[in-house]
């Protein structure tokens, strides 16, 4: 029985859809993504990011002629349960799946999804053994990978200071681990000489950060670096007590962390902060690429909102397996797969887009600073 | 039906009319999921239940048994490529180990202390499996290959749930045998006096810690033998294995039918996933109904769902324990 989600997308569709798309049957994709708890707002956003992009492809014919239909599934950021809505959305007869927020999550679904033989594509998380895992030979991913985004922020350290006592407050799990220990990396790789002065490791669901300060503040850094992929409710909590306790230390959160939806519920708090990004809808080059235009629109048309990068990132991902299974002709997991690793795509969202051959996604990094609650990009 | 004879001709229809179940209930994959993912849960539950119900102690640390059965499937299989027999043997042996040091820790404390050493346990261990590269880390365990159990010529694989039905339900026969017939033996009947009069127990020449540990030992191998079977369906393990949802499940499986009761955890469990694949009124409603059902069970009927259930029988004869209460308690699950 479809879920009164997709029910409720396929309606918003509907009129959009050609006549020979509409009389077709639909092409069923899984979106499993977080609808509840700490990640759950940006969960709905993706979800309306993927309906939005969804809405085009039906009104520009559909897939192969055929229109898609998307199937959300709450993950509840619980890798058990992610696993359940997977099978489940096997069972459904979908012939992708787009997920992904939690690496965790990740991890535990792409087996399940590999073996029912249907084509997995992750949106977001990410850990690196999402791209190295044997039981998941056609991983694909959009969302930049650790390594990427660790060689930003040490480019971005490097070109303030050459020695520096940093503070790395980091998420103990897949992601943040990974992410620590690819800046460290960097960091040597750069012959930054700095001084890891503390590690504050916490798990993901944490809100409550004034023990963290308070040793933040005694270890007296030149620079915080927080890894903390809690956007809903753990970053702006831990900005917030941050700024609290005057610590003074400008903090600079992991590339991809700081979307619009953190900044306004991180308030003034969110003032200072560094991170950088992929995607910025209303900066070049993305403000003169029509299809991110077309995108941008749409969203403010079905959703009244103006698209961050996870959302972009949703959309794209659709976006890509619309165009990979064009490609191939087919929905054949391998076919379309093939389609997208190591092959370049034209007319994204993120305009002409090139995959490694392990399916990790290239991007070009934009630094920023949260300035009067606006982000400023730098470069 | 009192009739051994007939007893065993009953349990066998049963038996096989559950596993028949999944074709009953309509033979779709999510029928099939949801019922294995029931079995396994509910052999992980009766690890928990067998504290729970025989020696009256709320263990928190029953996640760490089904995470080391998961951690030592995936680590044999993965890290070592044997196969899922010797994976099964390492996962008892590893739980029995790990069994051995939390409860000479553990079980010289009873109750409230009891609940919260055995919690303190289970985050050590989770500490422990995020942060040692053997087990992981945070990144866990990826690639467990698909079941096999072949023996000779006989092949026995799974993959997919509709696979890995009979494994499962065949788990979970071998746990309801397992705890059925603890609770007829010898040390089921004195974990029993030792939790319901230790004094006596004591008076009888019964060793209280020593049956305490032997129970506690069994119970650890029944979560981690469900914990096995979990790693090969979900071919991942990770630390979220040490997850509240787990314990959670657990606790509510077990309290929700009420103690003792032989069905009780698989029925409580049962209860939760049905509602979750079938009627889920979406995360935050789902979490609403649990807990709204928690709190009337444990405040209407604290005894489980179960004692609204009109009684036979009363108390039974003597079963050769040293009080009516014992022997009432004893002889519920039959």
């Amino acid at each position: 029985m479809p879920s009164r989600r997709s029910v409720l997308a396929g309606l918003a569709a509907a009129p959009l859809v050609p006549a020979l798309a509409r009389a077709a049957e639909p092409i069923k994709v899984g979106l499993i993504i977080p609808l509840s708890g700490g990640a759950g707002r940006q969960g709905q956003d993706v979800t309306h990011a993927v309906q939005g992009m969804a809405a085009l492809i039906n009104e520009g014919g559909g897939v192969l002629g055929r229109p898609v239909e998307i199937l959300v599934r709450d993950d509840e950021s619980t890798p058990a349960i992610g696993v359940a809505k997977a099978n489940e959305l096997a069972a459904a007869g979908v012939a992708v799946v787009l997920e992904g927020w939690n690496s965790p999550v990740t991890l535990a679904m792409q087996s399940v999804l590999a073996r029912a033989g249907i084509l997995d594509i992750t949106m977001i998380s990410k850990a690196d053994a999402i791209l190295a895992s044997a039981s998941n030979p056609l991983a694909i991913r959009l969302n930049s990978a650790n390594v990427q985004d660790a060689a930003i922020i040490a480019r971005y350290l490097g070109s303030k200071t050459k020695t520096a006592r940093i503070v790395f407050v980091t998420e103990n799990d897949a992601y943040g681990n990974g992410a620590q220990q690819g800046i460290e990396a960097e960091f040597k790789k750069a012959n930054l000489d700095y001084t890891i002065a503390q590690t504050l490791k916490f798990p993901f669901p944490q809100t409550d950060f004034r023990v963290e300060v308070t040793s933040i503040r005694d270890a007296k850094p030149d620079y915080v670096i927080s890894i903390n992929a809690n956007e809903g409710a753990g970053l702006p909590a831990f900005l917030q007590q941050y700024a609290q306790g005057q610590v003074g230390a400008p903090v600079i959160c992991t590339v991809g962390t700081v979307g619009p939806s953190v900044i306004e519920t991180t308030g003034k708090a969110a003032n200072g902060l560094h991170s950088a990004d992929i995607y910025f809808p209303q900066t070049e080059p993305f403000a003169s690429n029509p299809e991110n235009k077309r995108f941008v629109a749409q969203m403010q048309k079905q959703f009244k909102t103006e698209p961050d990068k996870f959302m972009a990132l949703g959309a794209a991902s659709l976006q890509v397996w619309a165009k990979a299974v064009e490609k191939a002709g087919s929905l054949d997991r391998k076919a379309v797969a093939g389609a997208i690793r190591g092959q370049e795509i034209p007319g994204t969202i993120f305009g002409t887009v090139r995959f490694e051959p392990n399916g990790q996604m290239q991007h070009r990094h934009f630094v920023f600073t949260v300035k009067d609650g606006k982000i400023v990009v730098e470069s | 039906m009192t009739h051994p004879l007939a007893r065993l001709v009953l349990a066998a229809l049963l038996a096989a009319a559950g596993f028949l179940l999944p074709v009953l209930l309509g033979g779709s994959t999510l029928v099939y999921d949801t019922l294995v993912a029931i079995a396994i849960f509910a052999a992980m539950s009766y690890g928990l239940d067998v504290i729970l119900s025989d020696l009256g102690e709320i263990s928190l640390v029953h996640t760490a048994f089904f995470a080391t059965g998961a951690y030592a499937a995936a680590i044999l299989t993965v890290t070592y490529g044997f196969g899922a027999w010797t994976a099964l043997a390492g996962a008892v042996l590893a739980a029995l180990a790990l069994a051995l040091v939390l409860g000479a820790i553990t079980l010289r404390t009873r109750e409230f202390a009891f609940s919260l050493v055995t919690y303190a346990a289970a985050v050590v261990c989770m500490n422990v499996a995020s942060n040692w590269d053997f087990l992981g880390g945070s990144d866990g365990i990826v690639g467990i290959p698909p079941l096999d159990l072949s023996v000779g010529p006989v092949e026995l694989t799974a993959g997919r749930s509709p696979e890995f039905w009979p494994f499962a339900y065949a788990l979970l026969l071998v746990t309801l045998y397992v705890v059925h017939r603890f609770r007829r033996s010898r040390l089921g009947q004195a974990a029993l006096m030792v939790h319901m009069n230790p004094r006596l127990a004591t008076m009888c020449g019964l060793d209280g810690n020593r049956i305490r540990l032997q129970v506690f030992l069994l119970s650890a191998v029944i979560s981690a033998a469900a914990g096995w079977l979990y790693a090969f369906q979900r071919a991942y393990v990770g630390t979220d294995l040490f997850d509240t949802y787990f314990l959670v499940l657990m606790l509510t499986g077990v309290i929700l039918a009420g103690r003792r009761i032989l069905l009780g955890p698989l029925l409580g469990t049962a209860l939760l996933l049905f509602q979750k694949s079938f009627a889920s009124l979406g995360a935050y409603g789902d979490k609403l109904v649990l807990g709204v059902v928690l709190v009337a069970v444990l405040c209407l009927c604290p005894r489980g769902l179960a004692s609204l259930w009109p009684r036979r029988r009363s108390a039974p004869a003597a079963t050769g324990t040293a009080t009516g209460e014992i022997g009432a308690a004893s002889t519920r699950h039959a």
